[in-house]
């Protein structure tokens, strides 16, 4: 089993000068401690212009700091959006390198197209194209790392024969995933030989059904680059002794976050497109909440809230199913107290890491 | 979390009033629809709001035409102004405006569901490569909205969203739910064009849709059934939000 960090970068109103900086600086923080502590991957997410959500729309500078503070942390770009108007798939190339550099061969690389109409509209993105630029992308990143001149011709982008410099430190190439937020993407992922990097809570059962699926499509994929059979879930993590007061703060986390995320505009409230299946991104879904254990606690199924011995049960649940890795969200909008977040993440590796095996990548 | 700002008192005053909760549902059959959505552009945007709703970021203009050909009401044509909100972690549609062409239409839509309808002439009307509606009130055209070069989608593909009327109830000024369901049998997605749009006619002048998102035009049943939640405009939606008996 692997552990990730997972950042939204969320700030609270009201925005005063410093506040974003705070969050910034409390991540950095809580990344250095999780590095000491021996977690395997910091992700970061790219978003633009949702505000309070998250306020990472340069995860590649954050995870550049990230990389120059640590010494063993993974570094997890979760995940660029590959669409042109956003990040034309050259520069993805280049600034994946350079981190892949700069971390000493760190670097893992998620793709994604943007769930909301908030990012695709203030890019003016045509949403019934993102799946088709996404593909392109994934495509043409191996080649761009590993062909030492390369030219392409494609429906989103062409460019005549240029080197596409520098090329990154991992041979041949960073793994790359893609983030799963509708049911189907998982088999996106397993017919290209690519990680899936779960950001949609899914229930235990739905969860199992997409892994299994996932490993039993990516045995006859077309791989497009290095294969990465890896699943990662994400989830939320709030580690205390007393389980009471484990489940009241994890759970005003949870509430906010969810409700944070009710708030963003889906892209099929606005536009109507078979495009977007799903209004579902990173609020637990109906399952969890169905799913929730008859203990009183009010904590959704499988949530690493709780006291250590709580969460290694649901992390044993999800090592069951077939999961490869577990990235936690500390934080919502700054609800836990900086002191909180950190005591929880120490707490998490001196009772609960000791229970895992260390994962190794397929 | 955002929150609307509008000034309560100054809402309750204008809102129209609904005597009863206790109305009959409501079947329209083979209703033609337009909707064509907007941003919204301007600092202020959560003065449209009451603080017991938040916005969207963006927050979306909707207008929304519906042409009844027959039916209980007879037949009407309705234009409403709908902007896309929150209430609690619900999607909502908070109701600006609408005028309805067709008196006993008007009337009866007020009455059991708080649509605050004026009358008016509205028209929506389609052509080979766009749809065209307007609403003309005492001569004057207040709105002209199309569609153009639509084109076919799956009926899944559409959403929509229960809207929220402000009123005054027999619990006091609420927002009133209102759940239309939609049995889409056509679906097509045009390009937005807001032609003209007297925002004071709507009674509010600093409304400014800028930005064309969608158009959606369709063809389908329509159900408005009784009403069963009120929310209090003043607070939020988990502690406002009353079911209706």
């Amino acid at each position: 089993m692997r552990f990730g960090i997972f950042y939204e970068l969320s700030v609270p109103r009201p925005f005063t000068p410093g506040v974003e900086r705070q969050v910034y600086e409390n991540a950095l923080e809580q990344v250095r401690l999780a590095d000491e502590l021996g977690f395997d991957t910091v992700w970061a997410v790219e978003h633009h212009f949702l505000e309070e959500y998250s306020h990472c729309s340069a995860p590649e500078l954050f995870l550049t700091a990230c990389a120059m503070q640590t010494k063993r942390i993974r570094v997890g770009h979760g995940a660029v959006v590959c669409v042109p108007a956003m990040n034309h798939p050259v520069r993805v190339a280049e600034r994946a390198a350079v981190l892949d550099i700069l971390s000493g061969g760190r670097l893992e690389l998620g793709t994604a197209r943007s769930s909301t109409w908030t990012e695709l509209g203030g890019f003016e993105i045509d949403p019934d194209t993102t799946k088709q630029t996404w593909d392109e992308y994934i495509r043409v990143l191996p080649r761009m790392w590993t062909e030492e001149r390369m030219s392409w011709r494609g429906t989103c982008f062409s460019m005549p024969e240029r080197a596409v410099l520098p090329k990154p430190v991992q041979k041949p190439h960073p793994p790359l995933w893609v983030t799963v937020t509708s049911p189907g993407t998982e088999l996106d992922a397993a017919e290209r030989g690519i990680g899936c990097l779960g950001v949609a809570a899914a229930s235990y059962a739905e969860q199992e059904r997409r892994t299994r699926e996932y490993h039993r499509r990516i045995q006859s994929c077309t791989p497009v680059g290095a294969v990465n059979e890896n699943i990662a879930t994400l989830n939320f993590l709030y580690c205390h002794e007393d389980p009471a007061e484990a489940a009241r703060t994890g759970l005003a986390m949870l509430g906010l976050f969810g409700l944070a995320n009710a708030h963003l505009l889906f892209t099929r409230e606005a536009y109507p497109t078979r495009a977007y299946g799903s209004l579902a991104n990173l609020a637990p879904g109906p399952g969890r909440r169905e799913g929730s254990p008859a203990d009183g606690s009010g904590i959704p199924e499988g949530m690493a809230i709780g006291e250590p011995d709580r969460i290694i049960r649901a992390i044993k649940e999800w090592e069951s199913i077939g999961v490869d890795g577990v990235n936690f969200l500390l934080n919502a909008a700054e609800t836990i107290p900086q002191e909180k977040v950190l005591a929880s993440l120490r707490l998490f590796a001196r009772e609960v890491m000791p229970a895992f095996a260390k994962g190794k990548r397929r | 979390m955002l929150l609307g700002t509008a000034d309560v008192e100054a809402l309750a005053r204008r809102a129209p009033r609904l005597e009863s909760f206790a109305t009959e549902p409501l079947s329209l059959p083979g209703v033609e629809l337009l909707q064509a959505t907007f941003e919204l552009e301007g600092q202020r945007i959560e003065s449209f709001f009451p603080p017991g709703l938040h916005p969207t970021l963006p927050v979306l203009a909707i207008f929304a035409f519906w042409r009844a050909t027959e039916g209980p009401l007879g037949a009407f044509t309705l234009a409403q102004l709908r902007l896309s909100c929150r209430s609690g972690a619900r999607p909502r549609q908070l109701l600006v405006a609408s005028f309805v062409d067709g008196e006993r239409a008007c009337a009866a839509l007020n009455a059991r569901f708080a649509f605050g309808a004026r009358p008016a002439i509205v028209q929506l009307e389609r052509f080979y490569d766009r749809v065209d509606a307007r609403v003309c009130v005492a001569g004057v055209k207040i709105v002209d909205v199309h569609a153009k070069a639509p084109l076919p989608l799956a009926t899944s593909d559409l959403q929509f969203f229960a809207s929220v009327h402000p009123a005054q109830t027999p619990k006091g000024f609420r927002l009133v739910q209102v759940d239309a369901e939609y049995a889409i049998t056509r679906a097509e997605r045009g390009r937005p064009v807001l032609d003209a749009f007297d925002a004071a006619a709507f009674g509010a002048p600093a409304l400014r849709p800028a930005y064309p998102v969608a158009a959606i035009v369709a063809l389908g049943d329509i159900a408005l059934p009784r009403v069963r939640y009120v929310v209090r405009p003043d607070v939020l939606a988990f502690e406002g939000t009353e079911t209706v008996s």
